[in-house]
């Protein structure tokens, strides 16, 4: 193995890391709105280090665009959509939990 | 650009997927052209934002990520307006989207006043983060800010 694919078995491990912490968020936190939290961000990060680790190993160029396409348009798509989750729950007027 | 660019990537660069991909590109550029009124922006300003938000997004994953694993789940969560400084339309919409995926906090409503933002923990200074990013954003669009904070 090179030093390159050292480095992307350990991007897509660290990677793997923050979806089982994402998942582990949406188990343990209490309410929607925390939940959300956890799955945008930690699953974000999984995905970035993820397609940074499948990129290092990509044949050409256009691959590892594809890679960082799908990527933001997960981003986008993310945080929108748990922006609209959010907002429905506040409509329904589920209310937030406090410590 | 960006189309024609996006559609290479598509196509591995395959040159006879241009006899499709030319009128499609043509007709993207058409479309959105079409449906998203122009809008000023800045090079220098999008460059500037992407080592920023690359950044906090990885440290907004760290920090959440560790909250989640925590034996005593540290979190306080609330919800904070914000009000807004940035003109209505896509760079509010830019702003909300960032502010989600940044630390410890989530955008749950766009208000016309206000952005409403959940915090997973109250007592982080929350405030001047939002608004560095919307300065960030408003570089973004070449637009500049009232200098008078955000604030509740």
């Amino acid at each position: 193995m090179t030093p390159g694919d050292y480095l992307a078995v350990a991007l897509l491990i660290v990677g793997g890391v923050f979806f089982l912490a994402g998942t582990a968020g949406l188990l343990r936190f209490p309410d929607v709105y925390t939940r959300l939290h956890a799955l945008t961000k930690a699953d974000n990060v999984g995905l970035g280090l993820v397609v940074a680790g499948l990129a290092l190993q990509a044949e050409s160029w256009a691959v590892a665009g594809k890679l960082l396409l799908i990527w933001l348009l997960v981003l986008l798509a993310g945080a929108s959509v748990a922006h609209l989750v959010a907002q429905a729950a506040r409509q329904r007027g589920i209310k937030l939990w406090k410590r | 650009m960006l189309f024609a660019l996006m559609w290479w990537v598509l196509t591995d660069g395959a040159m006879d997927s241009w006899l499709v991909g030319a009128p499609v590109v043509l007709f993207a550029t058409l479309v959105s052209v079409m449906l998203l009124p122009p809008f000023s922006w800045s090079l220098t300003g999008i460059v500037r934002f992407v080592p920023f938000f690359l950044w906090r997004s990885l440290h907004g994953g760290v920090d959440v990520a560790r909250r989640a694993l925590h034996p005593r789940l540290p979190i306080s969560p609330g919800m904070v307006n914000y009000r807004w400084r940035l003109p209505p339309g896509l760079p509010r919409v830019v702003m909300a989207n960032t502010v989600s995926l940044l630390p410890g906090t989530l955008s749950a409503e766009l208000h016309k006043e206000y952005l409403r933002v959940h915090v997973l923990n109250r007592r982080e200074d929350f405030l001047s983060e939002l608004e560095k990013v919307e300065q960030r954003v408003a570089a973004m669009f070449a637009l500049s800010l009232p200098p008078s904070g955000g604030g509740k």
